[in-house]
């Protein structure tokens, strides 16, 4: 993994994002833009789960109407992430917030999409019940920690 | 030194602007939750934005969508204006002579006209076109607006830590 990083370094990208005054600061604001989009569509998802809005529409219709934001700002954040790496990838590699944020990231992307997938193939619309409550609870409390983690890479 | 400036100097001498600025964590923790605030207020924005240019949710009335996120928009906005405040607070004279924190007022002041002036115009006529996959153009301009007069404010407020 560390030679995936060190590669990641010697690339052309890399050192110029590294010599830039002005790239990290811009894609640092793209990754913020990504993540109100994206925050959005994830929470609303969980919102409907815990069913505090949204009511008069079915868990599955919900999950099935903002799996394609949530995807397009996932991406983006990904995308956005990956280059601010890019701009210091040794550095990254040895902070243990940006190696927690990776493994929370991890697990998020799965369990919650894993979820959503699962609701919006549901054949019929049921009534909100505990496990779908319990999820979206999990769910939050991955992508609040994500973002915890994310803040504390500058500071550790 | 214009009056101004001359108060945002004495906010930034007082016990509490201070007490700010010499705790290790209480910024970077204040920070994250405006963060934290301004996700929950511009991803319910941008969702309603997002279906009135008929991006997502095409078979849901604009009433609907609109009523659903009006809450949270206005938790989001609570905990934004709250904890934005708490910021300038403790940097008000660094804040003074910054362009983006000046940008950012400038933004936040216009982004607050658009839900009034859509709301006092072309949503009042909402019932007529409630179920319509896409709003009428007066509504998108709103929304498009809306859209890009939030995302002026995330890049402005960031800069405002890259902009000595």
């Amino acid at each position: 993994m560390l030679s995936l990083f060190h590669w990641l370094a010697s690339t052309h990208l890399s050192i110029a994002l590294a010599n830039s005054q002005w790239a990290f600061a811009v894609i640092e604001v793209f990754h913020l833009l990504s993540l109100a989009i994206s925050g959005g569509a994830i929470l609303y998802f969980d919102i409907r789960l815990l069913g505090w809005g949204f009511a008069s529409q079915s868990e599955r219709g919900v999950a099935r109407s903002l799996f394609p934001l949530a995807i397009i700002g996932i991406t983006a954040m990904m995308i956005s992430g990956v280059l601010m790496v890019a701009s210091g990838p040794v550095r990254y590699y040895y902070n243990p917030a940006f190696r927690l944020k990776m493994y929370l990231f991890g697990a998020a992307l799965v369990f919650h999409f894993a979820v959503q997938w699962a609701i919006s193939r549901r054949n019929e619309d049921r009534k909100t019940a505990i496990p779908d409550r319990i999820a979206a609870v999990i769910s939050l409390l991955l992508w609040l920690s994500i973002g915890v983690a994310g803040r504390a890479i500058g500071f550790v | 030194m214009p009056h101004l400036q001359q108060f945002c100097v004495w906010i930034s001498s007082t016990p509490f602007s201070l007490a700010i600025r010499k705790s290790v964590w209480a910024f970077p923790i204040i920070e994250s939750i405006h963060v934290l605030g301004i996700v929950v207020l511009v991803g319910s924005v941008a969702l309603l934005d997002l279906r009135l240019l008929g991006f997502i949710m095409k078979n849901e009335p604009v009433s609907r969508v609109s009523r659903a996120v009006l809450r949270w928009t206005w938790s989001g906005f609570a905990v934004m204006f709250t904890t934005g405040l708490l910021l300038s607070i403790a940097e008000a004279a660094e804040n003074y002579a910054n362009i983006a924190f000046r940008a950012k007022l400038v933004l936040l002041i216009l982004v607050g006209l658009n839900p009034l002036i859509f709301h006092l115009t072309i949503f009042r006529s909402v019932n007529s076109w409630d179920v319509a996959p896409v709003a009428p153009w007066r509504a998108r301009t709103a929304a498009w607006s809306s859209l890009f007069l939030w995302s002026g404010i995330i890049v402005a407020g960031r800069m405002i830590a890259y902009i000595h």
